[in-house]
Order: structure tokens, then sequence, then C-alpha cells
């Protein structure tokens, strides 16, 4: 970790480095004198001892830009330091006090981050005249306002955070909360803004004498090169671009460090990528014609996933087998890192880009009676049974409608991906369904946009939008786990009766035991990446045949057991699976085998099955 | 009779809306709550979102000041104090959040934030402070020699046992605990769970224990009281109101909450409709514009807390419903 | 839609009146005696009858809620005052040159988001690929070489070596319109590219940003083509931070002007600005200074009036 981040800053940062040792360096060098003119020598081209040749004045370029970077370099960091140190203590005040210290410090920073900067510097210089000093004051007073929003907004973030609270709660005094637990958080915008305010400076100054308002003449500064030099740019172009190329070589260089400060500060884990824009080609396995009972909706063989990871390829799903008939509620339980989301995912080929199926089969039929096996599916073959034949349902309703578009609008656009209608149509047709799911004043929730309605009935408005083509199977990954107990238990029986009416086939995906006890007909219980056990609701947890089963359920803190038993240990992660089960190491009933051999899933009643070598024992 | 550990009488807290000055909006997150906790005590405070749970949870310890009413801790109000004597005061109160991985500070080790409280009093310097980390990280069940690893090393439950630790170290005899466990797996609350009764009982705390999982607050807390809106509705033994909950919220709260005993009941008390809004709740009781035995005289007037068995408070007016609980 | 709108007035009005405010206290702010300080030449103490001169033209001897009233009055009426070199009325100055600085950021405002809006979203769409990264590497530059150099540059490429557009000048639309177009061209261009890599670059992250929504995925899961997924779901929440950050940077594209109409000889506002700092010429420079400040206060409301348009969340409140 701590070598990434210094690959990733080395270069910009001895770039910068670099360029401000020459800077400081310059008494040191062998220079000529930068004011020393010449006029005989006007214009001259490179020679020996004017390395980039003379000015139109006679005076050496290449000493002038050395002697320039000083000047445009000491404004820039010295007003970005002022600013600084002035606008953080402004900024921490202002957000951790609220109420009028905020009016009076961060507010009122505000209004002069309304004018431009540059008209506030020459405001100054009108009354003040050019000169350094006049630049470093005016800069900094521009520039502190943009510290103190930055400091403002990254204390109000932090301030609101548990931990802080936690801080009050330990009785501490706000100077040691403010020092020692805001401020460190803080540091890193600060940083940012801070290269920010350096780049923004220099160009300011650069600006400024370029049009003759900012370093006064005969000190050398880029921005005067520039202005001298546009008038001899017919006969001596080169002379305008060398301190063209300082002075963006040089904010280049911060950019790029202010770039990378960024990157590395708030790191983003690996660029998204769209690929989901073009679906990456199955793996292509021997495909023999399985014997499909034909009572199954949906037949899913060995599906195994696969993802890359720095450390090698791991699979956080394996060898996953379950069947569903029509009309059937098939949950899938486990807990985090079970990979239920992963496989509900992978029926509808919504795996995130960089994960993809490596093995197994998902035999679906279709409405016309055809086997497909989706895991073999290209994308356009995909799409056209995605939303159509099998639909998805996703945890959290508030975030997987569109916030612009109205709800009637996002229903109709379901409707319309896989029918030709027209808009009428499909407008009273999303009406409808909205009143089949439930909500009150369905023509008038249609107009609304999500956010006027309440996480129960924009929940409603989802399950409309994922049945609205009556699909054959609906995926519901923890539909009710965002809602609350009683809105729950009304999106449950919504979902019971939309199944009853139309034959489809329901796969719940749900942590909650209990959820799962009330609206399923069968169960698959999940753990690090498989199938533990399987069977009818009502067997599997009044008598389990796995032992991860039997402790779930065991910790459930229901009924009136006296003691909750609770699992030790923790889940192992994909890359790193005990040999023999999986769980082995937290199991009560384990013995020697169970460490070294991988049990098969194998059936272990009527309906059931079980992947623990010692289930006879346990059950 | 002793004086409670902790009491709040009649308080309220409203926020201001931030719909812009030209219509602001009051949004009365508590109204009008009274509640005592005895030494050692264990008290439930249940309710669905918006209810005030939380609210009511920070006012208890003055994270929150009540906008009006007061909470008295072991006899003193807590706003008459000075902010100073408060701040001593806080190293017999402490609080335990929902999210493990907001309440600890990333960037310090585990040790030193647990640690804090015990500096910040001065109840011990540095190398005693470190003796006590050990055994403090020992008591919930974490190695010990894990005090100088920071936050993002441990995983969710392990983190709430480093929580759990902070607020015991400076030896409180209050905490409350704002929904500890929802953000945690099913396995992992039961070790938390059963970790926060041990350490209760072997510490003698007393423990009010915000949440919305009924079977938990079941589980863990002798009293409990339910929450709609802001109000106390119903109030008494956890047992008891659980068997036989008296209020027509508290019985459509239970009714809807799935059991994996129960397979399958009949939900004869569905409970429709939505939440009102807080910021314009129903007159009269809050609860009767989903309330499947509302009257006309509910509207009239806020059914205060009456005792209806000893030890059991309801805020209904509407007796035959109300005698199916006693 | 009405409350919010009426509260975005409202604080432009009462910003208004600050900058009205600070910009006339602004001369009293400063240490020293403000008449001596704009007399004063290279260090060389100014004549004491000029001062005295001086203070009376700007009314600096009467009592300082007077001198605040009448300046409040003047703007009222419309008078900014008369230049103190040639007592012109500065409002008859600032009415001819403003339409054309208007032009210019116009013209580059548009340039920049035809460019910088479809190329971001490219860029996004691609992330990691070839074209994003030589689309990173030109945002780069772009953001880093200051305004005045590639206007320079550019009339030394474009004007001088090529001969393909004149340096610089301005030209009537009414008499050549385009000449005049071909002479807007460049200087619009020029403060076009810092503010194209701008919103190439915000455009590209808020893409990024969209495309892990859930709502992306719950689109995706509806069976909607990517087509339809990217203009219908991505592009149309993507734009909303674009907006405000064309309003953010308004402020910088004022400034772009004082630098290019000053490179391109454009008879603009902010040109006359800098001829008057260069002559401390202060009731000018206040005037101009508080004309635009106004127009940028304007420009955010209108901003914050279309982010209303666009957002639903924000009409609601």
């Amino acid at each position: 970790m701590a070598g990434r981040i210094t690959n990733r800053l080395f270069l910009p940062a001895a770039m910068v480095a670099a360029i401000i040792a020459i800077a400081l360096a310059a008494p040191l060098l062998p220079l000529p004198d930068p004011v020393k003119m010449e006029v005989s020598a006007r214009l001259a081209p490179p020679s020996l001892t004017h390395v980039l040749g003379q000015d139109e004045y006679g005076r050496d370029v290449l000493s002038r830009i050395i002697w320039g970077a000083r000047a445009s370099l000491a404004v820039a960091f010295l007003s970005a330091v002022f600013a600084g140190v002035i606008g953080t203590a402004l900024g921490l005040l202002g957000g951790y006090a609220r109420g009028v210290v905020e009016i009076l410090t961060v507010r009122s920073a505000e209004t002069i981050v309304c004018f431009p900067p540059i008209l506030l510097a020459l405001l100054v210089v009108t009354l003040v005249g050019p000169g350094v000093a006049t630049l470093v004051i005016a800069l900094t007073i521009l520039y502190a306002p943009g510290y103190a929003r930055v400091a403002f907004a990254a204390t109000l973030a932090t301030r609101g955070l548990d931990y802080v609270t936690a801080q009050e709660a330990l009785g501490a005094r706000p100077a040691r909360i403010i020092a020692r637990t805001i401020l460190p958080n803080v540091a890193s915008p600060l940083l940012v803004q801070f290269s920010l305010t350096v780049a923004a400076a220099m160009v300011l100054e650069s600006g400024l004498s370029f049009l003759g308002l900012g370093v006064v003449p005969p000190a050398p500064s880029w921005g005067l090169m520039i202005r001298g030099a546009r008038s001899t740019m017919e006969q001596a172009p080169w002379l305008l671009l060398w301190p063209c190329l300082a002075l963006t070589g040089t904010i280049l260089a911060l950019n790029f460090l202010c770039d990378s400060l960024r990157d590395v500060l708030d790191p983003r884990a690996g660029v998204p990528q769209a690929r989901w824009l073009k679906r990456a080609a199955a793996h292509v396995l021997p495909t023999d014609n399985p014997v499909l009972a034909l009572s199954s909706l949906l037949s899913v063989e060995a599906l195994t996933i696969e993802i890359d990871t720095p450390a090698g390829p791991v699979r956080p799903v394996r060898d996953l087998s379950l069947s569903l008939a029509p009309g059937e509620t098939l949950a899938l339980v486990g807990e985090s890192g079970s990979g239920k989301t992963l496989s509900g995912l992978a029926l509808l080929g919504l795996l995130p880009a960089s994960m993809r199926m490596v093995e197994g089969r998902v035999m679906f039929a279709d409405r016309t009676g055809r086997l497909r096996d989706l895991a073999r599916l290209s994308e356009s073959e995909m799409r056209r049974l995605r939303g159509n034949e099998i639909a998805m349902v996703f945890q959290d309703p508030s975030s997987s409608l569109n916030p612009v578009h109205r709800i009637g609008d996002q229903v109709s656009e379901a409707i319309r991906a896989h029918h030709q209608a027209s808009r009428s149509e499909t407008t009273a047709s999303a009406v409808r369904l909205l009143t089949e799911v439930g909500l009150p004043d369905p023509r008038q929730r249609a107009r609304a946009y999500p956010h006027e309605l309440s996480g129960g009935q924009r929940q409603r408005a989802m399950i409309a939008t994922a049945v609205a083509n009556a699909p054959r199977l609906l995926v519901a990954d923890e539909p009710t786990t965002a809602l609350d107990v009683t809105i729950q238990a009304q999106i449950l029986d919504l979902l019971a009766a939309l199944k009853a009416r139309g034959d489809m086939g329901l796969i719940l995906i749900s942590h909650n035991l209990a959820v799962v006890s009330e609206i399923a007909d069968r169960v698959c219980v999940m753990y690090a990446g498989e199938i533990v056990e399987e069977g009818p609701v009502t067997e599997v947890f009044a008598h389990p045949r796995h032992p991860y089963t039997a402790a779930l359920i065991a910790s459930a803190p229901e009924g009136t057991n006296a003691q909750l038993s609770a699992i030790p240990g923790t889940v192992p992660l994909p890359h790193a699976l005990p040999a023999g089960c999986t769980f082995a190491p937290r199991c009560g009933s384990a013995v020697e085998d169970c460490h070294t051999v991988k049990p098969a899933f194998v059936e272990v009643g009527p309906g059931r099955a079980s992947r623990c070598l010692r289930w006879r024992e346990v059950a | 009779m002793t004086v409670p550990l902790v009491r709040a009488e009649n308080v309220s807290r409203s926020f201001r809306g931030r719909v812009g000055w030209l219509a602001p909006t009051e949004i009365k997150a508590v109204r009008e709550v009274d509640l005592t906790i005895g030494r050692g005590e264990a008290v439930g405070v249940v309710g669905e979102s918006g209810c005030g749970k939380s609210t009511l949870g920070r006012m208890l310890l003055h994270l929150l000041p009540p906008t009006s009413g007061r909470v008295f801790f072991d006899g003193r109000a807590l706003d008459d104090l000075t902010p100073a004597t408060r701040r001593r005061l806080r190293a017999r109160m402490q609080m335990i959040f929902q999210d493990p991985y907001g309440s600890l500070d990333p960037r310090r080790p585990a040790g030193a934030q647990i640690a804090d409280g015990l500096l910040i009093h001065g109840l011990a310097d540095r190398r005693q402070a470190r003796e006590r980390v050990r055994d403090l990280l020992q008591s919930v069940g974490l190695d010990p020699s894990h005090a100088d690893r920071l936050p993002h090393e441990f995983s969710g439950g392990q983190r709430q046992r480093i929580a759990i630790a902070r607020a015991l170290a400076t030896e409180p005899d209050f905490i409350v605990a704002d929904e500890p466990v929802s953000a945690l797996d099913v396995s992992v609350q039961a070790q938390i769970v059963t970790l926060m009764a041990e350490l209760r009982s072997a510490f003698g705390l007393a423990l009010v224990f915000i949440s919305h999982d009924l079977h938990v607050v079941r589980y863990l807390c002798e009293r409990v009281v339910v929450m709609y809106l802001g109000r106390v509705v119903e109030e008494g033994k956890s047992a008891d109101v659980f068997h036989a909950p008296a209020h027509p919220y508290t019985q459509a709260l239970i009714a809807a909450t799935p059991s994996i005993r129960l397979r399958r009941r009949t939900r004869e008390v569905a409970l429709s409709g939505e939440l009102p809004s807080p910021a314009s709740p129903p007159s009269g009781c809050v609860f009767r514009t989903r309330c499947p035995h509302a009257i006309a005289a509910c509207g009239e007037r806020v059914p205060g807390l009456r005792e209806i068995a000893p030890g059991r408070h309801v805020a209904c007016i509407r007796n035959d419903v109300v005698a199916q609980g006693a | 839609m009405l409350g919010y709108a009426l509260t975005r007035v409202a604080v432009a009005l009462g910003l208004i009146w600050a900058v009205v405010t600070l910009v006339f206290l602004f001369i009293h702010l400063v240490p020293g005696d403000p008449a001596e300080l704009l007399l004063a030449q290279g260090g060389v103490a100014p004549d004491p009858a000029a001062v005295a001169e001086l203070r009376d033209k700007l009314g600096l001897d009467q009592p300082i809620l007077a001198q605040y009233l009448s300046h409040v009055g003047g703007l009222l009426k419309g008078d900014l005052g008369s230049s103190l070199l040639d007592d012109h009325p500065i409002a008859e100055e600032i009415a001819l040159r403003l339409p054309r600085t208007l032009e210019l950021i116009f013209a580059a405002g548009l340039i920049a988001t035809l460019f910088g809006v479809p190329l971001g979203t490219l860029a996004g769409l691609r992330a990691g690929g070839v074209v994003d990264r030589i689309l990173a590497a030109a945002t780069g530059l772009g953001l880093s070489i200051p305004v005045f150099v590639v206007g320079t540059i550019a009339i030394l490429i474009f004007a001088q070596k090529l001969r393909l557009v004149p340096a610089g000048g301005y030209v009537p639309f009414s008499r050549d319109p385009a000449q005049h177009l071909l002479l807007l061209l460049m200087p619009a261009t020029t403060i076009a590219v810092g503010l194209g890599a701008v919103m190439l670059r915000v455009t590209r992250s808020s893409v990024l940003e969209v495309l892990e929504r859930d709502y992306v995925r719950a689109a995706h899961a509806k069976g909607l083509t990517p087509r339809r997924i990217v203009l219908h779901h991505v592009v149309r929440n993507a734009l909303i931070p674009v907006v405000t950050v064309l309003a953010l940077h308004m402020g910088s594209l004022l400034g772009g002007t004082v630098l290019v109409e000053f490179v391109f000889n454009w008879p603009g506002l902010s040109g006359e600005l800098v001829r008057a700092v260069e002559q401390r010429d202060y009731p000018e420079v206040i005037g101009i200074v508080l004309v635009i400040s106004v127009a940028l206060v304007i420009t955010n409301l209108v901003v914050d009036l279309l982010y209303a348009v666009i957002d639903p969340r924000v009409r609601h409140g």
C-alpha cells in the first residue's frame, strides 16, 4: 500500500521538486545578470554565453527564466500558505460550531468567491499599484475562502460521523475533538486544495504580469517575458516560446501533482468498466442435450463464478445446483460472503464486469417451451429475456429507481422494451400495473417522481416494473431488507399474491430466516459460496441436516430459549478457503475427516440434500 | 423508593425542516415522552423508522438537548449543569452506535480509541491505560495483542466489540445502545447480543437498547417501550408485552414480524397504509389513521399513557382492545 | 417550485446588495488616503492640491453614510458616475461594451460544451481505454495552459505563420457578419480550450459515477438496449452536476475575457477594465467590476432555476 502511494506520487513530486530546486538555486548558478541590458545584442540567437539567446533588451533569456521562476513560485506558495492557514481555521470553526459562527466565517467567505479572482486582484492593483507584496496580499484574500469552503465541507461531513459523536459522548472538549479527530480527516482535501491554489495563484500572477499589472519590471517574471516577447513575435518566435513552455510546464507539473494527490488520498477501487455494453463471450463447454423434467422452470447445474484478483483467480460461488418449478418459491439463504447475491445476478447475466461464469449450466424453459442455457446466450439474446421472461427486484428501492424520471415512465419503459405499443397503451398498462401492486391513487403516482414516494411505495413501483411483462421467473434480492417490518409484511403479501396469479416462479434471496420461513416453499442454505443444504422449508428448519443450518437457527433470538448460541469465528474469504469442508473450522461436530475431505452434495431424504459427511449424526 | 438512575420527564425534540425560510416546517421527532430507567435495568425501545427512538436515545445522554422537558441522571437535571460538569459526568454514561464502520476513527488504532475515555477523564495514566485496554479487549473476546491495529483490519462484528470495549472503559453505570447489531449478520448478531448480556450482568449496567428487531429486544431486555411517530404507545415487561400486546400498534407490529417458528400465519391484523408525515401528524392519537379500531373520539385528544396493570402502560382509549393485553 | 424560485431570487438580491456594499466599502478599507494612493506614481508623493481636487471629485470628504446613499442612489438610477480621465459617463461606455463581452462568453461556452460534453461522455463510457487516455492527456494540457498563452501562441501560428485569420480586431456584425464571426472565432476558442477541458473532465467523472448507480443496473435488468440506457438514463443524470460546474466557472470565464480581449484587441468590457486599471481610473474600475459581479450573480440565479428544471428533487424541496 505504501509502495503504491509512493509510486504514484513519485514522478509529479519529483518534477515539482526539481523546478523548485532550480528556482531556489538561482543565486548559486553561474547565470548572467537577468536585468543587465545589452541593447546592441537585442534579439540575439543562442550563443555560448547566452544559451537561450537574448531578449528585446539584450538580457539573457535563460537567466530571466530561472530568476522569473523565483518570483512566480514565491508569490504562488506564499499566498497559498497564508490563505491556507486563515481559510482552514475559518472553515474548521464554522463547521464545528455552526450557527452564528458559521455565518460569520464561512458564509461571508462565500461572497468573496462570487467575484472572479482577477477582478478582485485588479481592484486592489488600481488602488495600491502593482508589486509583489500587493499580489501576495490580494491572492491570500482571494484564496482563503476556497480553503474555508473545503475545510467547512470536510468538517461538516466528518462531524456527522458516529466516531465524532462518540468523542463527545466520552466527554472530550471541543478543542480536542477538532484537533485530534476532525483535523486529521480534513487534512487530505486540504492538501489537494493547497496544490490547486498554488497552480491557480501562478496562473493569476502570470496573467497580471502579462497585463503589466503584476510584478514590476525590470524584475523578471514569466508573464512579463511573454508580454515583452509579443511585440517581437514575428522576428523572434522562440523568444515567446521559452517562457510559455516554462510557465505551462510548471503548471502542468503542479496539476499533475494535484491529481496524483487526489487519487492517492481518495482512491477509487479501479476504474469501473461499462463492459455490459458488450458482454464478454461465455465460456464454451461441450453441450450435450440434457434431459430436463418438463415440470422444471429453471435448472441450474454446477454453476461456478470466477473473479480475477491481484492474488490470482478466486471463486466466490462454486458448484451451485438448484431447480425451480413453475409457481414455486425457492429461497437462497445465507449471510454476507455466502455468494447468494452473485448467484442471483448470474441468473440474469448481470454479473459485474470483473466476474464471469466458468462452469455449469443454467437451463431455463421459456414461454415457447424451448430450453435455453442462459450461460451460453449472447448478450442480445439475453436482453430479450431480461425484463421480459426473467426479471429482478433489487434491495434498495430508493437507488434502483431513476430519480429524474417519473414512475409511470419507468414502468412503461419496461413494457416498451419488449413490446410494440403506443404511448397511450403503455401509459394505461402502467397505471393498471401500479394498481395491481397496491399503490393508492395510481394515476397520480404514475406522474410522480421517486422521491415523492415512501420506501414501501417505491418498492411496489419496482415490483410493478419487474412484473410488467408477466415474467416466468422473478428473482428478488433482499426485497424487504430496507423496509420497516409492517411494510415488509405488505410487500411479502404482494409477492405471494402476484406469484399465485400467473404461475410465476420466485427466487427469494435473503439473510432473514424468518422471512424465508414465511413465504418460501423450498430453501437452499448457502455458506462461503456453496449450497450446504437444500429442501422443503418446514422440514429443513424443523430438522436441519447440516451443522451450519442448525447453528443459524439456534442463533436466531426467537422463541423462549434461554440461551442464544453463537457460531464462533468468521466466514472464510474466497481466496483463503480451508481444505476440506468450508464450515469445518467453525463446526461443533467436525471430526478429523471433515478438515481434509471435501464433502459432496448428497441426497439425505426425499427432495433433501446436504453437503456434510456427518449429516446422519447431526440430524 | 430509590431514585431511578435515568429519568426523562416530558421530553420533546423538534427539528426545523429545510424547505427554506419562506415556509419552515417543524418536525417533532420526539413528543412528550416520559421514561425511567432503574439501576442495572435493561429497557428496550422499539419502533419503526420515524418513531424517534434514536433521537430519544441521544437525548438521554444529552448529546441532543431536548427542545422541552428535562432529563435527569442520578437525580440531577442535565441541562442545569455547566458544560464542564456535564462533560465530567459522561464518564458514567456511554453510547454504542449502529454502524460499526462509522463509529471508529479510521486513522487511529483500536487500543488508542478504547483508552480515550480513561485519558480524557484522568482515570489512568498512559501505562495504566494500556493495561486496562488489554483487559477490556479480553473481556469483549478480542485478542489483546491486536490493540495497535487499525479499524479496517477488523471485521464488522469485531469492530462492534471494540466499540463496546470503548464504552466500558470508564466503568459507566448507564449505556445507550442504538441499533448495535442491526448492521451485522445473524450469526454475528448472536455473538454480540450474548456478549452484551454477559457484560451487563457482570457489571450491573443499566442499558437502553434501541432496536427495530423485536426478537432481540425480547431476549435482552426486561422492560420494553414501544414508540410510534415520536410518542410512547405502550410500555411494560417484555414478556407481557410480547405475549399479549395491548396497543393496536404493538399488536400489528408483532403480527407483522415474521418468525421461524410460526409458518404462514394468517394476518388478521394487517396494517394498511403508510406512516403519516412527521411534519403534519394526525390530530389526537397519532396512530388512528392506520388503526383498525379507530373511532371518532380518537381524533379529539392525544391519549395519555394510562396504567392498565402494575408497571404496564398503554396510550389508547379503547378499553376493549386494550383489555386483550392486560 | 415557486417557493424555491422565490428563495433563490431573494438570495440573489441579497448578494447583489452585498456586492454593492462591499465594492463601495473597498476604497475605505485600504489603508491610507484613497486619493493619495490613486495619484501616487512610483513612490513619489502626489501634489496636495491634486489630492484635494480628487477627494472632492470622488466625494470623499462627505460623511460615509451620505457617500453610501448617493452611491446606491446613483446605481438605482443607472448612473455609474464619470470617468476620472475624460469625464465620459461610465454607464454609456459599459452599455456599449458589455454585449461584446457577453457575446464572447456565450460563444466560448457554446464551443466548450459542444466539444467537452460529448467527448467527456465518450471518455466515461470507454474509461481505461485508448481513447480515454488520449483525452486525459489532452485535458491535462488544456487545463494547464494559461489562457493568454493559448491566445498568444494561437496568434503566432494561425495569424502570423499560417495567415489563416487576422491577429485580432473587431467588426460589428451588422457591417460584415462573416468577418465578425471569423474575428470572434479565435478569442472564443481560446477561452473554450480551458473551459472545454474542465467540462470534459467533469462530464467524464459524472458519467463514471452514474454508471455505478443502482438504477443503471436496474435498467439493465429490464432488458433495455445499451443505447437506451446510455442516452436515457446515464446521460440525463450525468448532466446534472455538469450544469453546476458551468455556473461555477462563469467566474473564471469572465476572468478569461480580461486577458483574451487584451490579446486579441476585442473591444469588450474587460479590455476597457484593464485600460482603466492602468490609468488608475477608479470610478470606471468600480463601475465595471460592479456590473460584472451583478452579471455573475444573475447568471448563478439562472443556473439555479435551470437546476430545478433538470432535477425534480430540487423542485420539491
